[in-house]
């Protein structure tokens, strides 16, 4: 059994801590190393071992490397809660950061530059000085390394200390392991400051390609995406880069070619010689194909950028459209994106060999795959003149299949081959209504009905068809309303018989009484206005002829595709977003969230309304939609207590009210969570949340004993937080004895302690008693507990407001899961928390609410929910001065919404 | 360029490593990540992408023996880096432990923060090299009983019933003694090719291709210099010609349509006789990696016949045929066949005989499985399967089933031709004669035939 870690994790039944403690003292060298082993082992599986802080800390002082190593995990991680004791450490470090040893010195700046405490960072600076200028390389990597993380920490502090010089200095050092290393310091510097930093001229580049050659496969990544920022002043320079870095293309490291490539790409823009760019062309293919044979997560992120490489140039890939035929074992990530290629790759020379591929797909298991394929049948139909009657049979012979799905996709990509080519396949219209009962997707629907309206005059019996649909029109989702509203006009001016005038008499009178939707009321008021005054103007109209479609399938807008091409290999080129729509480091204000993944329907380019418009409607459209303007929130309720608290009410104590330990604790209230269970709390259970009562914020909390001790003396401290949160009283717990519990709501003060730094919800809470160690547990600031009672605005105050605030101060987010059920009970519900409700409006079946609410220190926050009653799926977007606390309000929304 | 956290999660979620460089990732990414890769889309079943971002944090995973290798980051990294690298650490992880799995994770937890804590520095990938991390870590392996272990990798099929293998070497620790304290000298080289198939329902070669690796794991003690020598008909390019010209490439010799290689290696006379030099680093790693779209013969031929017999009823007959020469035995065979959706039953009949044969209908997605042990070369075997319909069949049957796929593994056999001719490592004396392993595989990536 010995010498295995594992036995670290088992725990003794009593007093683990202080065995600990005795053992982290014990007078044998390897007993300490054993503790010390334990007590990193308490901490993976998210002990609390800080109270042994001391006592690990006494260990530092070792020969013992691996002790040694142990002590500096430990101390990276509970510094940053043992500030005052952290000090305890700095002898130690600032002695081993001279230690003869080389990983010693290394070692001890590398641990310094992880605690992020200020007394420690102080000591950093000398040792860190002199470890740039180290003789060993190893010393001299990590301290560039160091020097990233202290200006995380404390940006001045680099500048004055001046250690941006000695950073560049390293880009010259002689081990290209230092090299690599002091480039990504800098790069990373450089896109946090705004002055320049790290600019590369013509000498850092001929030192940085130097380097290249030597570097480890990462190091060249570094060096390679660092010079792709580089701008060659001529053709020949950058000749002359490309052929430095066409080397690189044999690495067996994916991130190393597709760096490489970016770089080459990038300097192709400025080689005017059609030879050499020929030439490279055909270099770049091999190893971009080779990056297929990699593993499937590899292949994605090929996939994505040579999706996007093969749009600016096709050339390059021209003839190797077989690699990208699909697998039967590929993940189903990997065949979408090769998809998506074959139809950029599809040619007239070999668009024979794509459609049977397609064809074969068509008859796969996956659904979402199958629809693409037949999809992707139509896009090249569209594409490639030539082919299109080629693609249209092999349409014709899926749909004979019968399988539902492939036949409505079908029908619908058959819809817009007839848009690209008009009146030249009319002919196997026939044979799609025969399909016509089995449709049951809205979008499959709208094309059939669009279909026959478009082409009524050869249909014989096109009026029978449209009159099936419309029997169920006033249940139709309204793109098929649209669609066969607009069908049964073409009809009627088609054939003016007396069959077509009553169904359009009973369209127009559907699509005008019986709907909400404005769409299309509007569209039928038009319609039915031409016709009333001139038919033949209405003909001239409907019937106009529609301009010619285009494949799709290159449509990336050029200058997103130009910035895309800049981003290769990056994030940005698997999401095709530029970084600035998904990096929200630093810079909250900007934020937006998105919970969709990128990769899909990323070309789509899906625009949401606009909020900023349809917030400035609803107190203008409020007129014509019956509401009860006169509607007034019920004045302002109190919250309802979270926890009943008859004692405290009854002595009118709002502070601190306690509940006699032997009174059965029955909380009719939701339960407060758990924060420390049992199990971790050596018997002690604590539970808590944050509540609002008559407008003062308290910490609900109860502690239940099932230990074998009394237990008493408690005490509680709040770390500092977002709002400065803290306790407003000391907290007020008689001794509890075993099996016993107490509740207590303890009143809270804001802008006590305040944390520095982007807003969030964490609330780092410490309990102590007199007979355990101390129990950290971290708990969430819920924002509704914190919106005031006079969070009510004046709806003008509320539209100014709203058009006052810039739009980058508007965040939204998608709640897929939640669900209305009633418009009336979730403003009873918001209202009950501070949320004050405004106005709301239909927009087509979904409805719309807005509220305002206001945080601490007058913060406004505007609310829009946006939600179908009784369908899941509640969009929620807010706008606010300080938009960054916008997730914690997300935060709020959800709890709510799920209690 | 750099990432926030790494950690790995074992199948049901479980945290078995976690390591945050530059807490700016909110708490609870673990779970998050979680969530969103089980529940992809709503029905469960789709497989998550290998990055998503989810609330400003992108998650990047590759699943390693199954056990999910998570790195996040907040900003604009290079992706091919970040699952590269998590590819890499695995690598290390194994060179380290011996085996990959959750057991000895956790026995040797100290270890694996120790080289996580080399391996990256703020975020900052710094090596992944098994022979440079040696002279930083100083904790000792504890290794794992392989008598536990699954097969993880394309060289643990040598274990696997060939005899003349020494089983344990490709699970053991490059860096741990073994019993005794002395270690075994000798290096290993397996020529792993995958290979993709796709016949057409005639039976022609529709596409074709070979990716190639030559592995490496050393076990030498002092890191001698090592050359190997190729085919010396080994071409590389094929030049100007695409992929569609199979006629004119068919000629001698052994063309490769791309390839590259492991830093270590020296192509200072790969040019001339096609020997690669390298002095080999601990720990396993890809020598070479290859690719091939040149002709070679399939090993296996596939010939299915679809029979309807009556209203309700087919009859479907599978048979394959090795071809590859009689010394050579393919091992754990499987055939594939999806069935048309309305199949309710299907009734087997394997041939007189046979043995190691396994058929199974699976109902739920109305697959036929057919699985052998072993296939000799030069042999042919046939199933036939009764199948019954739970309604009539529009017209044709073959559009509503198939294609036929196949897995297999053939040792000490290469499609591609190509050899390592020799394996010289420099004498440090003349008694130095440390055992070589050079071992080949052919194993079906994607081996499909269309009916």
């Amino acid at each position: 059994m010995s010498g295995h870690d594992s036995k670290y994790f088992s725990t003794t039944k009593k007093g683990e801590i202080p065995e600990l403690k005795e053992e982290l003292n014990s007078q044998y060298k390897d007993k300490r190393k054993d503790a010390v082993k334990k007590v990193i082992a308490a901490m993976t599986v998210g002990k609390d071992v800080s109270s042994l802080f001391t006592d690990v800390v006494n260990c530092m002082q070792t020969e013992n490397l691996e002790l040694k190593k142990l002590v500096y995990l430990y101390l990276i991680n509970y510094a940053k809660s043992q500030p005052d004791l952290a000090i305890l450490a700095v002898n130690t470090f600032v002695k081993d950061s001279q230690d003869p040893n080389p990983l010693i010195r290394a070692l001890a700046v590398r641990t310094m530059g992880c605690i992020r405490v200020d007394k420690i960072t102080e000591y950093l600076c000398d040792p860190l000085q002199k470890c740039l200028k180290d003789d060993d390389p190893y010393v001299r990597k990590t301290a560039a390394i160091c020097v990233a993380k202290l200006f995380d920490i404390n940006a001045e502090l680099v500048e004055d200390r001046g250690f941006l010089e000695a950073l560049k200095d390293l880009i010259s050092d002689n081990n290209p392991m230092v090299v690599a290393n002091a480039v990504a310091a800098l790069a990373e510097i450089q896109e946090n400051s705004t002055s320049p930093i790290f600019e590369i001229n013509s000498t850092t580049l001929t030192k940085l390609l130097t380097a290249l050659n030597e570097c480890t496969e990462w190091g060249q990544v570094f060096i390679l995406d660092a010079l792709s920022r580089y701008k060659a002043a001529d053709p020949r320079e950058a000749e002359n880069i490309v052929e430095r870095v066409t080397p690189r293309l044999q690495h067996a490291n994916c991130a190393v070619v597709l760096s490489a490539v970016k770089m080459i790409l990038q300097q192709m823009e400025l080689i005017t010689s059609t030879d050499v760019i020929r030439n490279l062309c055909k270099k770049m293919a091999p190893p971009l194909v080779t990056l297929l044979s990699a593993e499937p997560e590899i292949q994605y992120v090929a996939l994505r950028n040579i999706n996007l490489i093969v749009q600016k140039r096709p050339t390059i890939l021209a003839h190797e459209i077989k690699v990208f035929f699909c697998k039967y074992n590929d993940p189903i990530y990997v065949k979408m994106e090769k998809l998506e290629i074959m139809i950029k790759l599809a040619s007239d020379r070999n668009i024979d060999q794509v459609l049977l591929e397609f064809k074969e797909y068509a008859t796969e298991v996956d659904v979402d795959f199958v629809r693409k394929a037949v999809r992707a049948i139509g896009r090249c139909a569209i594409k490639l003149e030539r082919a299109a009657e080629r693609c249209i049979s092999v349409l014709l012979e899926l749909i004979k299949i019968k399988v539902n799905y492939v036949v409505q996709e079908a029908i619908i990509v058959i819809k817009d081959i007839f848009r690209r080519y008009p009146n030249t396949y009319e002919s196997i219209i026939a044979t799609l209504c025969e399909s016509l009962d089995t449709l049951d997707e809205p979008e499959a629907k709208a094309s059939m009905i669009w279909i026959i309206g478009e082409y009524a005059e050869r249909i014989d019996n096109a009026d029978e068809l449209l009159e099936s649909f419309l029997e169920s029109f006033p249940e139709e989702p309204a793109q098929v309303q649209l669609q066969l509203l607009t069908a049964t006009v073409k009809l009627f001016l088609k054939k003016p018989t007396e069959g077509p005038q009553q169904m359009i008499q009973v369209v127009l009178n559907n699509a005008t009484m019986e709907t909400d939707n404005p769409d299309l009321r509007d569209r039928a008021y038009i319609y039915w206005r031409l016709l009333s005054t001139d038919p033949e103007a209405a003909k001239d109209v409907v019937l106009a002829e529609k301009p010619v479609i285009t494949d799709d399938s290159n449509q990336l807008d050029p200058s997103l595709l130009d910035e895309l091409l800049t981003n290769i290999s990056t994030l940005s080129s698997v999401y095709h977003k530029p970084p600035e729509a998904f990096v929200t480091r630093l810079k909250t204000t900007a934020q937006k969230t998105e919970d969709e993944d990128f990769a899909e329907g990323s070309e789509a380019g899906y625009s949401s309304s606009n909020p900023v418009d349809s917030a400035a409607s609803p107190p203008a459209t409020t007129g014509n939609i019956p509401q009860p303007a006169g509607r007034q929130p019920a004045p302002t309720p109190a919250a309802p207590a979270p926890v009943p608290d008859l004692l405290g009410d009854l002595m009118g104590l709002d502070n601190a009210a306690i509940v006699p330990v032997d009174e059965p604790a029955t909380p009719s209230g939701p339960p407060l969570p758990v924060v420390v269970p049992a199990s971790t709390g050596q018997g002690l259970q604590i539970s808590a949340q944050l509540s609002r009562r008559d407008g003062q914020v308290f910490y609900s909390m109860l502690f239940e004993n099932n230990s074998q001790a009394v237990l008493d003396g408690f005490m509680i401290q709040f770390n500092k937080n977002t709002f400065g949160l803290a306790a407003a009283g000391p907290l007020q717990i008689p001794p509890l004895h075993p099996g016993t519990s107490a509740r207590t709501m303890l009143p809270m003060v804001l802008f006590q302690n305040l944390s520095p730094g982007p807003p969030s919800s964490l609330l780092q809470v410490a309990v102590k008693n007199n007979q355990q160690p101390v129990w950290y547990f971290t708990d969430k600031i819920i924002l509704h507990a914190l919106f005031g009672e006079d969070g009510r605005m004046e709806r003008g105050t509320f539209l100014e407001t709203w058009r006052s605030l810039p739009d980058s101060n508007e965040v939204q987010r998608e709640f897929p899961g939640i669900t209305i059920t009633s418009v009336e009970s979730t403003i009873d519900l918001l209202t009950a928390f501070n949320m004050f409700f405004i106005a709301k409006r239909k927009n087509g079946n979904q409805d719309v609410i807005y509220l305002s609410a206001k945080v601490p220190r007058d913060v406004p926050f505007l609310i829009e929910l946006t939600a179908m009653v009784g369908q899941p799926g509640l969009k929620c977007a807010v706008k606010t001065p300080t938009p960054e606390i916008a997730p914690l309000f997300f935060e709020a929304i959800e709890l709510l919404f799920k209690a | 360029m750099m990432i926030s956290q790494f950690f790995v999660l074992s199948q049901r979620g479980d945290n078995i490593v976690f390591r945050d460089y530059r807490a700016e990732v909110p708490k609870g990414s673990t779970e998050t990540f979680f969530r969103k890769v089980k529940f992809w889309k709503e029905d469960g079943n789709a497989e998550a992408p290998p990055i998503f971002n989810v609330d400003g944090v992108n998650y990047f995973h590759v699943k390693v023996v199954g056990l999910y290798f998570v790195a996040t980051t907040r900003v604009n990294v290079s992706p091919s880096l970040v699952l590269e690298l998590l590819q890499r650490i695995a690598r290390v992880i194994k060179d380290y432990l011996g085996v990959l799995n959750e057991d000895s994770f956790r026995k040797n937890f100290v270890l694996v923060y120790e080289l996580l804590d080399e391996v990256i520095d703020f975020g900052y990938v710094q090596t992944t090299s098994t022979e440079v991390l040696k002279s930083y870590i100083f904790n000792e392996p504890i290794v794992v009983a392989p008598a536990r272990l699954q097969p993880i990798d394309p060289a643990a099929i040598f274990t696997q019933g060939a005899k003349r293998m020494p089983g344990t070497a490709v699970t053991k620790s490059v860096v741990a003694n073994e019993p005794g304290g002395r270690r075994r000298e000798e290096i290993f080289v397996d020529i792993i090719e995958k290979i993709s198939v796709t016949f057409s329902s005639s039976g022609y070669i529709l596409t074709s291709e070979i990716d190639g690796t030559i592995q490496m794991k050393s076990y030498l003690s002092g890191n001698p210099e090592i050359r190997l020598a190729l085919n010396e008909d080994l071409n590389i390019g094929r030049g100007g010609r695409s992929v569609y010209d199979y006629r004119s490439s068919s000629g001698s010799g052994v063309i490769l349509d791309d390839c590259n290689f492991h830093e270590s290696v020296r192509l200072d006379s790969f040019d001339s006789d096609r020997t690669l030099s390298l002095v080999p680093p601990d720990g396993e790693f890809p020598v070479m990696n290859y690719r091939m779209t040149q002709e070679f013969k399939p090993p296996f031929h596939v010939n299915t016949l679809i029979e309807e017999a009556g209203r309700l009823k087919a009859e479907v007959i599978i048979k394959i045929r090795a071809e590859f020469p009689s010394d050579i035995v393919a091992n754990t065979i499987t055939v594939q066949m999806p069935l048309p959706n309305y199949t309710s039953r299907a009734s087997f009949e394997l041939e007189l005989g046979a043995a190691g044969q396994r058929t199974d209908f699976k109902e739920s997605n109305k697959i036929l499985e057919w699985s052998l042990k072993k296939i000799v070369g030069g042999g042919e075997h046939t199933l036939r399967a009764k199948l019954t319909f739970s309604q009539e069949f529009h017209g044709n049957i073959t559009k509503e089933a198939g294609p036929v796929s196949m897995t297999f593994t053939i040792p000490m056999y290469n499609v591609s031709k190509l050899q390592v001719k020799y394996l010289q490592i420099a004498k440090k004396s003349s008694s130095y004669n440390p055992y070589r392993w050079v071992r080949y595989v052919t194993q079906a990536n994607s081996y499909v035939a269309r009916i």
